[in-house]
C-alpha cells in the first residue's frame, strides 16, 4: 500500500476517534453542569486545556461561558481540533484514500460529516445538544460497524485500527493525566466524600460510569478508578486495552509484511510498562510522572510508525 | 441542414403521438406515472449522489463547497440500428485520430502531401517535440477518447469535437445507469438495453494490454491532480472498479530508471500509469519547470520504456479546433475512406475566402479560438449585439489563423422532467472509446448531457448543465 494512503488511513481514523472523545467530554461536562448550582465553568476549562486549545480560545474568546466554549469546541471551522474541523479533516482523508474503504465506511463518513456540518451551521441551542452530542458518536460506532462488517481485516484495516486505538489511549491519558491530584490516594480525604462528581465526570467522558458502577457495586474510591481507567484489560477505552490493541495490529503488519519493525518493539515496550505499572502499585512509581512518560512514550510510538511504514505526504 | 428554426426531439417528433420508435414502450410508462412520486425519486436520486459523494468541486469557490452534477431521470434512447451507424463513425475516426498523432510523431507524411500545412502542426501549443521519433506500445496513442457527437435531426449526426487529452464524465454514465436501475427496475425489464457497467474492466484490460509487452502482469495505476480537482470522485471511482492504486505525482519517483511508488511495506514499481494530469503537469524537468505537481525525469523513464503512459504525451493536439476543422481530410488520408461521421462545417479564417465569408456572416455563426476550451474567448453570433459582433470582426482580422467560425446548430431535445412537467431541452452525446493495441471498443451509449436551462445550447456542467441516463437498446 501506498505510505501516503496508510498515513491518510491512520489520521482519517484518529480524527474521527478524536471527534467522538471531545463529544464524551463535552457531554460529561455538560451533565455536570446542568446537576451543580451556579455557574461553573472549570470542566469547560479542562477540556480546552488538556486538548491543547487554550490558546486558540483565549486569542478568540475574553470570557470562558459555556456558550464560549460550546461554540468553540463544536462549531468554530477557525479551530482545527473543533468536532467540524475533525469530521472534515476525518472525511478528507477518506476522500483521498476512497479506494481503500469499501462504500458502506465511505459513506459513514461522508453522511456524518453532511449531518454534522447542517447541524453545526448554526449556534447549538441548548435542548438540540444532548441529541446532537449522541449524533456525532453514533458516527464513531456506524463507522466502525461498517469497518468490521465489510472491510477485508488487512494492512488497511490494521492502519485504521492503529490511527483508533492510538488516539484513544492519548485521549484517556490526557484525561487522567489532567486530574491526577484527583486520583491520587489522598484525594478521597482532601474530597471528603462529599463531592464524587470529578469521578463520576471523568469516567462519564470515557464511556466508563455505567461499568465503572457495574465492575464496583458504585463504590467510587480514587484508586479503583485510576488502576480501572489506566489497566482494566476489559474497560476499551483503558491505557492497558488500548496497548493490547495497538501492539496486535502491529504484529498483523509484521506479519503481512514479513518482517519486524522499531515500531513494534517500542510498542511493546510500553505494554511491557503498563503491566509492570499494574504489578509493582503505580504510586510507589508516582503516579503523574508514569502518566506523562506514557504519553511521551506514545508519541514517540506515533513517529516510529510513520518513518516505518513510510508513512506521510 | 441545420437551420435554426426546427429542433428535432428524439422522444416526439415520430409519426403520430405515440412517439419516435425507440421511445414508444417508455412514453406509454410514463403516462401512467404520478409526476409528483417521479420528482420526489429526482430529488431522492440526488441525495443519493451527494451520500455517495458523485460530487465535483467549483473552482475558486471559497468554501470549497462540492457540488453535484444535476440528474435527469428522463433516459434518452438510441436504437441498435442508430448506435450500429455512431459506432463505426466513432471507431473509424478514432484510428484515424491515432494514425495521424503517428504520423506527425514520426514522418509527417500528411504534411509532405500538402494536407495540412506543416506551421498548424510545429507552430501548434499541443504539439510536443519531446515526442518525435518515440513509438508507444502498439503504437497506441489515445487510449481514452470521448467523442462529442450532436445530432440535428433522424439522420444527421455531427461530430462536435474530439476528446484526446483526458476526457471525462465516464463515472457519470456508470453512476446514472446505476441509479436508473435502483429506482426503475421495471423499465429494465421492459426494455432490452445495452450495459454500460464493465466499462472500468475494459479499461483496466484495454490498460494491460498497451503495457510494453516484456511486462508480465503490469502493475496499473490511476494518477489525479488530488482531492480538489473537480474530476477527483471519478478518478477514484475508475481506481476503486479497477482495484489499482489511486496516486499523485509527488507519489511517484523514478529511482535508476523505474518508476516506483513508496509503500508502507518498502517501494513497487509501476508499469501502467492511467493519468488523468495535462501533458505539461507531469514532468517539471521535460514539459512545465515550474509545476510543483510532475513527477521528476517521469518523461525520460516513459520515453525508455520503463513506464508506459495512458493517454501519450502530445496527443491533445488532435482535438485541436484547428485540427479539428481537417478532421475530414485526415480520415480520408489515413484510411482510404470517406468519413462516416460528419464534421460540423467550419470556416479556417486562415484562409482568406473563409475569412471573408465569416465576417460577412458573422450575425450567424459561432467563432472559437482555436486552441481555446470551455467556451472561452467564443462568440456565438445570433446572441451577439452589434457592438460586441464589431469588436469581435476587429478581433478577427487582426489574428485570422486564430479563429475558426461554425454555423449554430439547432441540437436535438429530449424531455427533461421539470416542474411544470415534461419539457424539452437540447442534448449532446459523449460516447467513451477504448484504444488499445488489441483494437478499439466504444462502449455503448455515453454520457448525454443536457441543457437544463429553456432554449440553452449550452450543456456544460459549469453552466447549468445536466446529465441523463442513455440507453441502447439491443438489435
Amino acid at each position: 500500500m501506498l505510505g501516503r494512503h496508510a498515513d491518510s488511513l491512520f489520521w482519517m481514523a484518529r480524527y474521527l476517534e478524536r471527534s467522538e472523545n471531545l463529544a464524551r467530554q463535552i457531554q460529561a461536562a455538560f451533565y455536570h453542569s446542568l446537576t451543580r448550582k451556579g455557574d461553573d465553568v472549570d470542566e469547560w476549562a479542562s477540556i480546552i486545556r488538556r486538548t491543547g486549545m487554550a490558546d486558540s480560545f483565549d486569542a478568540k474568546h475574553d470570557t470562558m461561558s459555556m456558550a464560549n466554549a460550546l461554540n468553540f469546541l463544536l462549531r468554530d471551522k477557525t479551530n482545527d481540533d473543533s468536532v467540524i474541523s475533525l469530521l472534515a479533516k476525518s472525511r478528507q482523508n477518506a476522500r483521498s484514500v476512497r479506494n481503500a474503504l469499501t462504500q458502506e465506511v465511505w459513506q459513514s463518513l461522508n453522511e456524518s460529516w453532511m449531518t454534522g456540518s447542517e447541524a453545526l451551521k448554526r449556534p447549538v441551542n441548548i435542548r438540540d445538544l444532548p441529541a446532537l452530542l449522541e449524533n456525532i458518536i453514533k458516527a464513531s460506532s456506524v463507522f466502525r460497524g461498517a469497518l468490521y462488517g465489510t472491510m477485508l481485516h488487512n494492512d488497511i484495516f490494521n492502519f485504521l485500527r492503529l490511527g483508533t486505538f492510538i488516539e484513544r489511549a492519548d485521549n484517556t491519558a490526557r484525561i487522567v493525566g489532567s486530574k491526577y491530584h484527583r486520583l491520587l490516594p489522598t484525594a478521597a480525604a482532601s474530597l471528603g466524600g462529599s463531592d464524587q462528581s470529578q469521578w463520576e465526570v471523568m469516567l462519564r467522558a470515557l464511556a466508563a460510569w455505567r461499568s465503572y458502577n457495574w465492575l464496583n457495586k458504585g463504590h467510587l474510591d480514587p484508586t479503583a478508578v485510576a488502576t480501572f481507567l489506566i489497566f482494566d484489560n476489559r474497560m476499551p477505552r483503558s491505557l492497558s486495552f488500548c496497548y493490547g490493541e495497538i501492539c496486535a495490529n502491529l504484529q498483523d503488519l509484521e506479519a503481512a509484511y514479513g518482517t519486524s519493525y522499531a515500531c513494534g518493539d517500542s510498542a511493546r515496550a510500553i505494554a511491557q510498562q503498563l503491566d509492570n505499572g499494574r504489578e509493582a502499585d503505580i504510586y510507589r512509581l508516582g503516579f503523574r510522572d508514569f502518566v506523562s512518560s506514557f504519553m511521551a512514550d506514545s508519541n514517540q510510538l506515533t513517529l516510529a510508525i510513520s518513518a516505518d511504514f513510510n508513512l506521510g505526504p | 441542414m441545420i437551420a435554426a428554426d426546427h429542433m428535432f426531439d428524439e422522444m416526439l417528433d415520430g409519426p403520430d403521438a405515440r412517439g419516435r420508435e425507440p421511445y414508444r414502450s417508455l412514453l406509454s410508462w410514463l403516462e401512467d406515472q404520478d409526476f409528483t412520486k417521479l420528482r420526489k425519486q429526482s430529488a431522492q436520486a440526488e441525495d443519493l449522489f451527494r451520500r455517495i459523494g458523485i460530487t465535483f468541486n467549483v473552482y475558486g469557490d471559497e468554501d470549497g463547497e462540492e457540488r453535484i452534477i444535476p440528474f435527469d431521470l428522463i433516459p434518452r434512447i438510441i436504437a441498435a440500428d442508430e448506435w450500429r451507424r455512431l459506432e463505426r463513425g466513432i471507431i473509424q475516426r478514432v484510428a484515424a485520430i491515432n494514425a495521424f498523432l503517428s504520423d506527425i510523431y514520426h514522418q509527417q507524411e500528411i504534411v509532405r502531401a500538402g494536407v495540412i500545412p506543416a506551421s498548424l502542426i510545429h507552430e501548434n501549443k499541443a504539439f510536443m517535440p519531446q515526442m518525435c521519433g518515440f513509438t508507444p506500445p502498439g503504437n497506441v496513442y489515445t487510449h481514452v477518447v470521448g467523442v462529442d457527437i450532436v445530432r440535428t435531426g433522424p439522420d444527421s449526426f455531427f461530430v462536435l469535437e474530439d476528446n484526446a487529452r483526458v476526457p471525462s464524465g465516464v463515472s457519470y454514465m456508470i453512476e446514472n445507469r446505476a441509479t436508473m436501475l435502483q429506482m426503475f427496475p421495471e423499465l429494465f425489464a421492459s426494455h432490452r438495453i445495452q450495459g454500460v457497467g464493465d466499462y472500468p474492466k475494459q479499461l483496466f484490460k484495454s490498460l494491460a494490454e498497451s503495457a510494453h509487452t516484456f511486462i508480465d502482469n503490469p502493475n496499473i495505476a490511476v494518477l489525479t491532480p488530488g482531492i480538489f480537482n473537480s474530476a477527483y470522485y471519478e478518478h477514484s471511482f475508475l481506481a476503486d472498479e479497477m482495484g489499482v492504486d489511486l496516486l499523485q505525482g509527488s507519489d511517484l519517483e523514478v529511482r535508476d530508471g523505474r518508476v516506483i511508488i513508496r509503500t508502507t511495506a518498502g517501494t513497487a514499481p509501476v508499469d501502467v500509469i492511467y493519468r488523468r494530469v495535462d501533458d505539461e503537469f507531469l514532468d517539471p524537468l521535460s514539459f512545465n519547470p515550474d509545476s510543483v505537481l510532475g513527477t521528476p525525469g517521469l518523461f525520460d523513464a516513459y520515453r525508455s520504456g520503463a513506464v508506459m503512459l495512458a493517454n501519450a504525451p502530445g496527443a491533445g493536439i488532435a482535438d485541436d479546433k484547428a485540427i479539428y476543422a481537417y478532421m475530414p481530410e485526415i480520415i480520408e488520408f489515413y484510411m482510404g475512406e470517406k468519413p462516416l461521421l460528419e464534421n460540423i462545417p467550419t470556416w479556417r479564417c486562415s484562409e482568406p475566402d473563409n475569412l471573408a465569408y465569416v465576417l460577412e456572416h458573422l450575425a450567424d455563426l459561432v467563432v472559437k479560438e482555436v486552441h481555446g476550451s470551455g467556451g472561452y474567448g467564443m462568440l456565438v453570433g445570433p446572441a451577439a449585439s452589434k457592438r460586441e459582433l464589431a469588436a469581435f470582426s476587429r478581433k478577427l482580422q487582426a489574428n485570422p489563423s486564430n479563429y475558426v467560425a461554425q454555423p449554430t446548430l439547432a441540437l436535438s431535445t429530449v424531455p427533461v422532467l421539470t416542474k411544470a412537467g415534461l419539457a424539452s431541452r437540447h442534448v449532446d452525446l459523449r460516447p467513451f472509446v477504448l484504444v488499445s493495441p488489441n483494437g478499439i471498443r466504444v462502449t455503448p451509449g455515453g454520457l448525454t448531457r443536457v441543457a437544463l436551462k429553456k432554449g440553452s445550447l449550452v450543456v456544460n456542467s459549469s453552466q447549468g448543465g445536466g446529465t441523463k441516463d442513455t440507453w441502447v437498446l439491443e438489435a
